[in-house]
C-alpha cells in the first residue's frame, strides 16, 4: 500500500491529478474538456490547480494575492474539507449533501467565490462542476490523512 | 489475358474539377484537445467576413460556382449580429462534455416520495419540459437564417439544440419514473419566455434567451441539487447546469463582441434588457418569481413538504436575491454595467423588493 499523504499538500493534489488524469470514465458523463485556473482555499493555505484539454496540468502552491489570477477559487474551512473527503472516501465519491454544488449553496456567500467579479469567469464552477467533481472523486483511491488529526 | 484496348468513342475524362480549388497544402495539426474546429483556422479558412454575401450554402473557403441557386433566405449576414470570440472553443466543449440521460443519471437512487414532495417534483418538471422546448426551438430557428460563412456560431446554436432536447427528455423522463406524471400544463411558454420567439433580430432574442432566461433558469437548475431528494435528482440539475452556463456564456460573449463591434446598437439592447427586468420576478416562466404553482412547488420542495412551506419560501428568496445577483454581474461581464449606476436599470429597486 502506498504511503499516506497529507491534505492538504501539492504531494497530496499530485496525486489526485494521477488518478484523475489516468481515469477514463471521468472524461464522460458530463466530464470532458475543460480550461480554467482553480484556486483552492484551506484556512490559509492556498493552492493553484490548473485544467486544460481533457486533464488536470498543474497544481502548486499559491498566495491569497494570487487568488486575485484565477477564474474562481474554492474556499473552505478545514473542517469542511476533511467532511467532503471523508465522505467521498467512504462512497468512492460524493454523495448527499457532499458534492461541491450542494456546499456551494449551503451558504449564502457560497464557497465558489472570485476576486475580480467577472460572472462569465466565476460562472465555469458551474460549466465545469462535473470534472470538478469527478477531480475530489478521485481522492478516494489516495490514502489520505489531515494536517489536524 | 489481353487488355482492353482504349475506347476511341468515349470522350476523354474532363478533370477540370481538379483545378477548381480553395487555399491548398493545408495542414492543420491537432492540439491538445484533438484536431478542433479552431485548429483549422489556417489561412484563407479561417477567415470571417464582417458581411456575408453568400447565399448559396457554400462552405466558406470553397470557391464559389456561377449560375448557384439561393439555397437560404440567410437574413443574418452581419458579423456582429451573432458571432462570439470563443465560437469554436463553445462548440468544441460541447460536443465534448454531451451526457446521456438514460445512463448518466444514476436512476436506481429513486425511491418513493411522500404524495406532495413528488407532485411538486413533477410540476416542476412539467414547467421545465415546456420551457426546454422553447429553449430548443427558438435557436434552431435562427440557424437556419444565419449564412454559413458564420457556421461556427451556428454549430454552438446547434449544439445548444442538442442539449434543450436532452433537459426536455430528462425532466419528462424524472416526471414519468417514480410513480407520479405529468401535471396540468403551467403555460410557461406564454408570457416572456413566449416573447423571446417573437424577437425581430438574433441579438434580442439572445439577450432575451440566453442572458435573461437561461440565466435565471440556471440558477434553478443549480438550486436543483438542493431540492433533489436522491443523487439521480442531484446529477440531474447539476449536468443540465453545466449545460446551461454553456448557453449563457454564448450569450455573454456575444453582447460583449456586439457592444464591442456595434456600439450603435447598445441603446437598443439596453431596451431589451430593461424589458427583461421588468418581467424578470413577476413572470410565470420564472419559477422562482412572484407565487404561481411552479414557485409553490419550489416552496414545498425546497421545505422539505407542504408542512414546511415557509421555510421554502425563505429558501426561495434567497435563490431570487441570486439569480439577479448573477444576472447583474453577468450583464456588467457583457459589458453593459453602466445600466446600474446611471439609473436605468430596475434591478436594485428588484433586490431592495426581494429583501423585503
Ligand atoms: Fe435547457
Ligand atoms: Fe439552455
Amino acid at each position: 500500500m502506498s504511503e499516506a499523504l497529507c491534505f492538504p499538500s501539492v504531494e497530496w493534489l499530485n496525486a489526485v491529478r494521477e488518478v484523475f488524469n489516468t481515469t477514463d470514465s471521468y472524461r464522460g458523463a458530463g466530464g470532458g474538456q475543460c480550461d480554467c485556473t482553480v484556486g483552492l482555499k484551506v484556512d490559509d493555505e492556498v493552492f493553484i490547480v490548473e485544467f486544460e484539454g481533457f486533464g488536470c496540468s498543474s497544481v502548486q502552491t499559491g498566495t491569497d494575492f494570487e487568488l486575485g489570477n484565477v477564474d474562481f477559487y474554492i474556499e473552505m474551512p478545514m473542517s469542511q474539507w476533511q467532511d467532503m473527503l471523508e465522505n467521498i472516501s467512504g462512497n468512492g465519491h460524493a454523495i448527499g449533501e457532499y458534492t461541491l454544488n450542494t456546499i456551494d449553496l449551503g451558504s449564502e456567500e457560497g464557497i465558489a467565490h472570485s476576486k475580480h467579479g467577472d460572472q462569465y469567469r466565476q460562472d465555469l464552477f458551474v460549466r465545469y462542476n462535473q470534472t470538478l467533481q469527478f477531480f475530489f472523486d478521485a481522492s478516494h483511491r489516495v490514502d489520505t490523512t489531515f494536517e489536524n488529526s | 489475358m489481353t487488355t482492353p484496348a482504349a475506347d476511341e468513342n468515349l470522350p476523354e475524362l474532363d478533370l477540370s474539377w481538379m483545378n477548381r480549388r480553395g487555399p491548398w497544402d493545408t495542414h492543420a495539426k491537432p492540439g491538445k484537445y484533438g484536431l478542433t474546429l479552431a485548429d483549422i483556422q489556417v489561412g484563407e479558412y479561417g477567415e470571417t467576413p464582417q458581411q456575408s454575401q453568400n447565399l448559396t450554402g457554400r462552405s466558406r473557403g470553397s470557391p464559389p460556382r456561377r449560375a448557384a441557386m439561393r439555397i437560404g433566405g440567410y437574413t443574418v449576414r452581419t458579423k456582429s449580429d451573432i458571432w462570439v470570440e470563443n465560437a469554436s472553443f463553445l462548440y468544441e466543449e460541447a460536443l465534448q462534455r454531451q451526457w446521456s440521460s438514460a445512463t448518466d443519471v444514476p436512476w436506481e437512487t429513486i425511491k418513493p416520495l411522500p404524495d406532495d414532495v413528488e407532485q411538486a417534483q413533477c410540476q416542476l418538471a412539467t414547467f421545465l419540459t415546456e420551457v426546454e422546448f422553447v429553449a430548443g426551438d427558438v435557436p434552431a430557428r435562427w440557424i437556419s437564417v444565419t449564412t454559413p460563412d458564420y457556421f461556427e456560431a451556428r454549430q454552438v446554436l446547434l449544439a445548444q439544440v442538442m442539449d434543450e432536447s436532452r433537459h426536455m427528455d430528462v425532466f419528462r423522463k424524472r416526471a414519468l419514473a417514480n410513480g407520479g406524471g405529468l401535471m396540468k400544463a403551467t403555460g410557461a411558454t406564454a408570457g416572456f419566455v413566449g416573447g423571446i420567439d417573437l424577437s425581430r433580430d438574433f441579438t434580442e432574442m439572445s439577450s432575451r434567451l440566453h442572458i435573461s432566461g437561461e440565466g435565471a433558469v440556471l440558477t434553478i437548475f443549480r438550486m436543483g441539487e438542493l431540492m433533489a431528494y436522491n443523487d439521480a435528482e442531484k446529477a440531474i440539475y447539476r449536468l443540465c447546469a453545466q449545460d446551461e452556463a454553456r448557453h449563457v456564456a454564448f450569450g455573454v460573449m456575444h453582447l460583449r463582441y456586439m457592444s464591442q463591434k456595434a456600439p450603435e446598437r447598445r441603446e437598443e439592447i439596453d431596451t431589451y434588457l430593461d424589458e427583461a427586468e421588468g418581467g424578470m420576478l413577476t413572470d410565470a416562466a420564472n419559477p422562482a418569481g412572484r407565487l404561481t404553482q411552479t414557485s409553490e412547488s419550489l416552496c414545498i420542495l425546497l421545505g422539505g413538504g407542504r408542512d414546511k412551506f415557509d421555510e421554502g419560501f425563505r429558501k426561495i428568496v434567497a435563490i431570487r436575491r441570486r439569480q439577479l445577483q448573477e444576472y447583474k454581474k453577468r450583464v456588467i461581464s457583457a459589458g453593459f454595467g453602466e445600466r446600474f449606476e446611471n439609473g436605468r436599470s430596475r434591478l436594485n429597486e428588484l433586490m431592495a423588493q426581494t429583501a423585503a
